[in-house]
């Protein structure tokens, strides 16, 4: 008996904290939300405003009506799509090669790709800023999407690479007697066996792509092609006397939507694949 | 070209694609070439064929995108390569430069090692903790383990940083508020929290007395004594505080990590720990005497990977901090600064030096780190 009470006490305690976790952790978005919903002398109150004592969306028209901010939403938007789009085939045909085919080299290149993993990528960024200066392409899109296509990330490689050789042999055996080329076996017999991964794969390029500052900072300066983050960043400007912070909020709501609806399509094939191959985003 | 940066970077995309498909099928003729010419029969010469069709957009990536900018950056680090003005070569005058002098390189150094040596242990017990509470066959277990990787998807962007900018305010933002309301309410509450503020300021105080090459910081924490009772944290405010706002985002993050462990506490045996049950072990030396032994190998993956994650934080610097010079400097990271000394000049040779020295700063610590690990590491219960 006494045992019994001891572990459901357990299991209450459990429950307790781990809400209590949660909480903490989705606070800032709570707390984002609520922001932007609030009038601009509730949002600097010096004492605690919950919730907003009256929901006021004047931040979002103002958001909303902004030229700048439509226009960095369209610059992030095409930036993510194209750069998914280019990064995505390129990462899932090298990943293809790296476990489907036997080739001399193999094993040595494929170490060469992991070594990569330790590079951070940013340690590159000053040659490659002088290659794309060079090239003219300062000032444009070039520099952050172009690279994608050269199958950029090696632990997103990594990470298909072990799905794909999961899959039996024999699967592409009949194919290649009945006179299949490697192209047609990759896209219609590998690749729809790999979905769950490349949803996770995705997820995490356009993340990245979403969320990236430094890059566009470098290259996408000018307001033409300011993406959200660059945008989003310089609305705070520590001169001001009163942040407007319901504004600020809203726009960082917006922001954030695409990530959330990515996030919960995505977040059962996503915690799989983390658990599986030991990455993180 | 033409005015349109969409038009013409689909343009690029486009011819992009073209010369990737010519990589292709380029590497892998001359794959075949070379296979033909060692002898290797018609399957070899195929599969050489495929393998480097398929592998080429990476390995023309890899040449492009790291091999020769690797290398001229290992050149350019020993010129005053500027873009725009004549170059000459100048030995090692900028690594003397940035080793001897550099007081803001040095503090970047600093800021890292400060980062490693408490944020990285801090994200590590909090993602461990979680994971162990996890790993409790709960019901809705799945709604938590969404919840606590729900910020590292998010973490990151500007615009949540943002909103860590609004609640670290010190005056009225909601953490401080926080803070101050418990500490009225419970002298336990604020005892501890006028512990912890002495610690952490002591602490930095003395990280930043070795970015300084002197301690008045530290002294004027010691002299001021324990904190008075309405005191709270000062995050974005003083040199003291401004590494531990990034820790805490460090951890907030902390969700992959957790994955992780996670991953470890599900491959632990059961017999094992059932074996040791029955012979009356309580669960919290069931957990130090075999789970955790079992997990080292992943706290020594999250501890490389927590690492070099370190040293390349730049976001939360840039959007807490950017605009606050007298204090940023004591939040740098090494890839912030690199950024900062970098582009603010355009000294590209500077840069470069910078750039050589944080790989080589990253070898030698995954070095110390793989050395060590036969230390600490176990792969099997003795």
């Amino acid at each position: 008996m006494t045992r019994r009470v001891a572990w459901v006490l357990g299991r209450c305690g459990l429950y307790v904290l781990l809400t209590a976790a949660s909480i903490l952790m989705t606070f800032p978005l709570f707390w984002m939300i609520s922001t932007s919903l609030k009038s601009l002398e509730e949002a600097n109150a010096p004492r605690i405003i919950w919730i907003p004592s009256a929901v006021v969306l004047d931040a979002y028209r103002s958001v909303l009506a902004d030229p700048d901010f439509l226009r960095a939403y369209v610059n992030s938007a095409f930036y993510a799509a194209l750069a998914l789009a280019g990064t995505l085939v390129s990462i899932a045909a090298v990943a293809y090669a790296f476990s489907r085919i036997q080739w001399p080299g193999r094993n040595v290149v494929f170490a060469l790709m992991l070594s990569t993993l330790m590079i951070p990528a940013q340690a590159l960024i000053v040659p490659q800023y002088v290659f794309f200066s060079r090239l003219g392409w300062i000032g444009t899109f070039n520099p952050l999407i172009i690279p994608g296509f050269f199958a950029g990330g090696a632990a997103m490689i990594f990470l298909l690479r072990q799905a794909m050789a999961q899959i039996p042999k024999e699967l592409e055996e009949s194919a290649i007697i009945d006179g299949a080329s490697h192209l047609r076996i990759w896209w219609e017999v590998v690749l729809p066996l790999v979905k769950a991964p490349l949803a996770t794969v995705s997820t995490f390029l356009f993340v990245g792509f979403w969320n990236n500052l430094l890059g566009p900072l470098l290259y996408a300066q000018t307001s033409r092609l300011q993406t959200l983050p660059v945008y989003v960043a310089q609305l705070y400007n520590i001169n001001n006397t009163i942040q407007p912070w319901p504004t600020i909020m809203a726009s960082a709501v917006l922001t954030t939507v695409p990530l959330f609806i990515v996030f919960f399509l995505a977040q059962r094939f996503i915690l799989e694949s983390v658990v599986l191959s030991g990455l993180k985003g | 070209m033409t005015d349109n940066p969409y038009v013409f970077t689909l343009v690029s995309a486009l011819v992009t694609t073209a010369f990737i498909i010519a990589a292709c099928v380029g590497l892998g003729g001359l794959a075949r070439l070379v296979v033909r010419l060692t002898g290797g029969n018609l399957r070899r010469q195929d599969q050489a064929y495929a393998g480097y069709f398929f592998a080429a957009p990476w390995i023309v990536g890899f040449l492009i995108f790291v091999v020769i900018p690797m290398l001229a950056s290992l050149y350019w680090s020993f010129t005053n390569y500027r873009i725009g003005q004549p170059t000459a070569v100048v030995g090692l005058e900028n690594y003397s430069r940035l080793i001897l002098e550099d007081r803001e390189f040095r503090g970047s150094l600093v800021n890292t090692l400060f980062l490693t040596l408490i944020g990285v242990p801090l994200q590590i017990g909090v993602a461990l903790g979680l994971a162990v509470l996890l790993n409790q066959k709960l019901k809705g277990e799945r709604t938590f383990r969404v919840t606590f990787y729900l910020p590292v998807i998010l973490g990151f962007n500007a615009a949540v940083l943002l909103c860590w900018r609004l609640m670290l305010n010190a005056s009225n933002g909601i953490i401080d508020q926080a803070i101050r309301a418990l500490s009225n309410a419970s002298p336990v509450v604020s005892a501890l929290n006028r512990g912890l503020i002495y610690v952490v300021e002591v602490v930095n105080g003395f990280f930043l007395g070795l970015t300084n090459g002197n301690y008045t910081l530290l002294q004027r924490v010691l002299e001021t004594g324990f904190p008075a009772a309405n005191r709270v944290p000062m995050w974005i405010q003083t040199p003291l505080w401004s590494k531990m706002s990034v820790i805490l985002l460090m951890v907030w993050i902390c969700g992959s990590m957790m994955l992780i462990f996670l991953a470890g506490l599900q491959a632990t045996p059961r017999e094992l720990l059932e074996a040791a049950e029955v012979d009356g072990a309580g669960s919290w030396r069931r957990f130090w005497k075999i789970t955790f032994p079992l997990l080292t190998p992943y706290v020594f993956y999250n501890l490389v990977l927590g690492l070099i994650a370190a040293l390349q934080i730049f976001e939360p610097v840039y959007v807490l901090y950017r605009d606050n010079q007298p204090l940023a400097p004591s939040a740098y990271s090494m890839v912030y600064y690199l950024y900062q000394a970098t582009f603010r000049f355009n000294e590209i040779g500077y840069g470069s030096a910078i750039s050589w020295l944080i790989l080589i700063i990253i070898a030698v610590a995954s070095m110390i780190q793989f050395r060590l690990q036969s230390r600490w590491v176990e792969y099997e219960i003795r």
